[in-house]
């Protein structure tokens, strides 16, 4: 009796102090304001449809290196990669003396949504790296893809193996039907063609979606952490700016979201030889640049085993995996990632 | 309500159902208008039994889950066939509704599924506390035990290719639900002589033509040559 005496005496005890804690991290959340995302100093260079093209301000002394060119995924929005001073990978690269230029896909709409893939990879990714071909008078350039971002860069470097220096890719998926991908498993019977039927895929619909992978964590659990973490501010406005960024979703274009999932999901076309964009077959054995394949090794989103077959299909001599300790959304913000990645990236591009 | 309106058609069981709702507003009404009168209190509401026989004659019943759903064949039946000038948009309605209840079968599968989780997940749960009963004294670390285990037992079943079937037929019913929806919106933007959604994509497109051949004509090809460049750093291998 005694024992279950001291068991609810626990229980309330500690009820009582989460609640009183809850009841704090809650005061302080309504003194938070609107977040403020990608602060770093950039310049608009090329604009494109809704496509921009950005170079970041250089804060270091230029290591000599030809641009990089980051290609972020059409589904999020690239200031992931410069969400706050201390979690910026743009700002570590720039630190090191690269010379960073930035593609932002923008906001999609109802004007867009005939636009084929193609015109992504072939027509605005192409542009945007003839622009900086251009204004820096050189034939190539290095070029940094992510997630889908990075999928993107894969094809660009096949098709255009001339124009690109290094390729590095970071969370891409090259193999979508893998045991672990479970969104791959989900989309294999959704009709692309009738859920385009109807226009864009809204960010809303793509994001109950990546929600649903582990539903439990990231609509319930990741909240009452929250409450129940401490109500410092700092902390607080930086669990802001990444609920910001996970929502901040835009709609995808429809027709090329449906080819995306068609060709890459469904038919996974990259990996068997068979995608085809301008009239032109995309064959990874073309890319023979060297290659720096970063990917994380608790990724629910893309899972380690989509990303570690590159080195198989392409022709590149000097191919080199990195697999990081993180999530999909740490690669850009954990501490571990920080300490790993840019300089990874910068060795890279420097050896 | 009458004993026989679960046999009536859909009309006039939908016109009782209106014709209640409608005397619950009167209702609130005069109460609202004389807060001293008793009438809303006191009397009896026969007002949600339309609602109900309704609702039950589509198959959909109390508490959302309880009724086995009907079949769309079975809604089909209880409609009569599209007649007269307006049957082209009739057979939309129809085919919306037996969209919904088509949807509305998948979903209880889906629920079906998910309650399969989360007794696993429970089950789990129960089995953890059992062999550590400092366990069961922590709120904190009942919940994240909770977590684990939703997430173990959900990850389990999201990898079946029944969920994922489950899942897809669900996202595919909505998308045709929003194409039938859409036709009739189309219909709607045309009476009232707005732009209609085939109007914008058909400029949309114009627009994309003109746009692709404004960019053949100044393509590479078809400018002067650039200057020479300067090699930075050249691919290696």
């Amino acid at each position: 009796m005694s024992d279950i005496a001291h068991l609810l005496s626990r229980l309330l005890e500690e009820g009582a102090s989460m609640q009183e804690q809850a009841r704090a991290t809650a005061h302080a959340l309504r003194g938070i304001g609107e977040v403020q995302v990608g602060l770093l100093d950039k310049e608009r260079v090329y604009t494109d449809n809704k496509v921009q093209l950005y170079h970041y301000a250089p804060k270091a002394r230029s290591a000599g290196l030809p641009p990089l060119l980051i290609c972020y995924a059409m589904v999020n929005r690239p200031y992931m990669l410069d969400l706050q001073p201390d979690r910026s990978l743009i700002r570590e690269l720039l630190s090191l003396g690269v010379d960073v230029y930035l593609i932002d896909w923008g906001y999609p709409d109802g004007a867009d949504r005939f636009i084929p893939l193609e015109e992504y990879i072939c027509g605005y990714l192409d542009r945007c790296v003839h622009h900086i071909l251009e204004k820096h008078s050189i034939d190539c350039i290095n070029l940094l893809g992510i997630c889908q971002g990075g999928t993107f860069s894969l094809c660009y470097a096949a098709l255009k193996p001339l124009r690109v220096a290094n390729l590095i890719t970071m969370v891409t998926p090259v193999d979508f039907k893998t045991p672990e991908n479970l969104l791959s498993k989900w989309v294999q019977y959704i009709d692309m063609d009738l859920l385009t039927q109807s226009g864009n895929v809204s960010g809303e619909f793509l994001n109950m979606i990546f929600l649903a992978l582990m539903p439990f964590r990231l609509t319930q659990q990741k909240y009452v952490n929250l409450l129940h973490a401490n109500s410092d501010r700092a902390q607080l406005e930086n669990f802001m700016r990444m609920e910001k960024w996970i929502f901040d979703s835009p709609d995808q274009p429809a027709r090329a979201c449906r080819e995306f999932v068609q060709w890459f999901f469904q038919d996974n076309r990259l990996i068997r030889g068979e995608l085809e964009l301008a009239a032109t077959s995309v064959r990874l054995k073309n890319i023979t640049c060297p290659v720096l394949n970063i990917y994380a090794a608790k990724d629910h989103l893309v899972p380690p085993s989509a990303s570690v077959s590159l080195g198989a299909h392409i022709s590149s001599k000097k191919y080199q995996s990195l697999q990081v300790d993180v999530g999909h959304i740490g690669i850009y913000v954990s501490g571990k990632a920080r300490k790993t990645v840019p300089h990874a990236i910068f060795n890279w591009l420097h050896a | 309500m009458t004993a026989n309106s679960a046999t009536m058609g859909p009309t006039p069981a939908m016109l009782a159902a209106w014709d209640n709702y409608a005397a619950l507003c009167q209702i609130i009404f005069e109460s609202l208008r004389d807060p001293t009168a008793t009438t809303a209190s006191t009397q009896s509401l026969p007002l949600l039994g339309a609602w109900q026989d309704l609702a039950k004659m589509w198959g959909m019943g109390p508490g959302f889950a309880a009724a086995a759903p009907l079949t769309s064949e079975q809604v089909s039946a209880r409609l009569i066939p599209a007649l007269g000038y307006t049957r082209e948009y009739q057979i939309v309605v129809q085919r919306m509704i037996d969209l919904g209840m088509e949807f509305q079968r998948r979903y209880a599968e889906f629920m079906q599924q998910s309650a399969e989780i989360t007794q696993t997940a429970l089950q789990a749960v129960q089995n953890r506390t059992t062999s550590d009963m400092n366990l069961a004294s922590s709120p904190a670390a009942l919940y994240e035990s909770w977590i684990d285990s939703a997430e173990t037992a959900y990850a389990q079943a999201a990898h079946s290719e029944k969920f994922a079937r489950t899942l897809a037929e669900l996202c595919n019913l909505l998308s045709s639900f929003k194409v039938e929806r859409g036709k009739l919106v189309e219909a709607f933007a045309r009476q009232m002589d707005l732009p209609s959604r085939a109007e914008v994509d058909s400029l949309h497109r114009q627009v994309r033509e003109l746009t692709m051949a404004l960019r053949n004509a100044n393509s590479p090809g078809k400018r002067p040559p650039r200057t020479p460049r300067k090699r930075l750093k050249a691919p290696r291998q």
